[in-house]
């Protein structure tokens, strides 16, 4: 089974554009992006990535032991996307730097927590967790009903010029 | 595989070769430009396939289809053997994932495609194509040749190679699909009796294609980043911007928004393969 992800380019451009920004104190940015699924088959699954919302400058709390911690109006207002379309949502943020980048060993304790949270609000959704580099990504992928998750054999960006991310 | 092999387009870039390699392309329908452009593809360095042809080699098709025999003719041998047969001449360790169907009976493995030729017949199947690569988010190049008769005139040979690009103008927003040449698809597609083809416009619409998918995956030209519809008059040899791309809208398609990505009833058959396995 693989799995590959899509997005246009002007839906990637404006994540990195808006995940750069600087904060007034988090050391990082993050966001919540829409994602419906295009297929899904025993062998391959495609999820489309849709619509991207940054977290909002007050949803961060203060912490020097992580890149960005977000305050519970931030989840919940993902939850309840998901919930209110009944489709996927994946938690987006980024690591300045080209080159594949890799979850921390917070982002892999703690992000999966949110993911949960989304695919109660929505199970029969893809959830994942995205972290964006310059040029490439890697991602986490939980496709309705796997236990555990997968990561995307492909992501692609569609416009031009196309680009593989993965 | 020798690097000699691919010296001479080693000006594409340093990155371009590994691109093209794991790239899934899709060509639905291999008849006369279907054929030119696996073809092509192959030669590029292509490694993996999606590809459909519900027919068989007739002895009609030998003037333009590319790789086809007389002999296959006469084994009726399917047009995605034929096409295999070229690809993996070229690239013995291609994958090639062929379908004797329309791709509308099996679309599962197109959804794998990074970006689909549309070598189809008729303006209905193409729009089936683009509402299908609109939704799964997938670029697909289109590709067509028509001969028209009109009284006493020489025949009017012409073409097209459109790129339709999710979330920019669909071949609606061009005017190459409308209401009027959709109801009129009933009767026919061409004017000149049975559906006229020949070899050397499909050669030039199919490389053109290929040029503009191969821009597109490695951004070489560094230039192309809008609309594409070129169009091609048989009689006087030219392949140029339709005029209509003047007059297009820099708004989203109204067409196939891109809110409405993603295939409604996936939910719904996964509910139904959940409950199966559960059973």
């Amino acid at each position: 089974m693989t799995t590959g992800i899509r997005l246009t380019r002007t839906l990637y451009e404006h994540m990195l554009g808006d995940l750069r920004r600087p904060h007034e104190y988090a050391y990082e940015r993050v966001g919540f992006v829409s994602a419906k699924t295009a297929n899904i088959s025993s062998e391959h699954a495609l999820v489309l990535l849709t619509e991207y919302r940054p977290v909002l400058d007050e949803q961060y709390i203060p912490d020097p032991y992580s890149g960005a911690r977000i305050n519970s109006a931030a989840i919940r207002e993902a939850m309840q996307r998901a919930l209110d379309t009944g489709g996927g949502v994946f938690h987006v943020h980024m690591h300045e730097g080209r080159g594949k980048p890799g979850f921390s060993t917070m982002d892999a304790e703690e992000t999966p927590r949110i993911v949960a949270g989304l695919r109660t609000a929505a199970p029969e959704a893809a959830h994942g967790m995205l972290l964006l580099s310059g040029n490439h990504c890697t991602a986490w992928v939980w496709l309705p009903g796997a236990g555990e998750p997968g990561t995307p054999a492909k992501v692609s960006v569609v416009g031009y010029p196309m680009a593989l991310l993965v | 595989m020798s690097n000699e092999r691919f010296s001479r387009q080693s000006f594409l870039g340093e990155g371009s070769q590994p691109i093209f390699e794991r790239a899934v392309v899709a060509v639905a329908g291999l008849g006369g430009g279907g054929s030119h452009v696996v073809q092509q593809l192959a030669h590029i360095g292509f490694l993996n396939y999606v590809i459909y042809d519900l027919d068989v080699v007739e002895d009609s098709n030998l003037n333009r289809l590319i790789g086809a025999t007389e002999q296959d003719a006469a084994d009726a041998m399917p047009k995605i053997d034929v096409a295999r047969r070229i690809i993996t001449g070229l690239r013995p360790r291609a994958r090639v994932d062929a379908f004797q169907c329309r791709w509308q009976e099996n679309v599962g493995p197109l959804h794998r495609a990074d970006l689909i030729f549309g070598c189809v017949d008729g303006f209905s199947e193409r729009r089936e194509l683009e509402a299908f690569a609109r939704r799964s988010l997938t670029p697909l190049l289109d590709v067509g040749m028509d001969v028209h008769c009109v009284g006493n005139e020489p025949p009017r040979m012409g073409g097209q190679v459109i790129l339709s690009m999710p979330g920019g103008p669909c071949m609606f927003c061009m005017g190459f699909l409308n209401e009027r040449n959709l109801a009129r698809e009933g009767e026919r597609y061409g004017a000149a009796g049975g559906r006229p083809q020949v070899v050397w416009p499909n050669a030039i619409l199919a490389s053109t294609a290929v040029g503009i998918a191969v821009d597109l995956l490695n951004d070489w030209t560094r230039s192309l980043r809008g609309a594409v519809y070129m169009s091609y008059d048989g009689n006087k040899g030219t392949v140029q911007p339709h005029i209509r791309l003047q007059y297009l809208s820099e708004v989203e398609c109204p067409h196939y928004p891109l809110s409405l990505v993603g295939d409604p009833l996936t939910r719904l058959s996964l509910s139904a393969e959940a409950e199966a396995s559960v059973r």
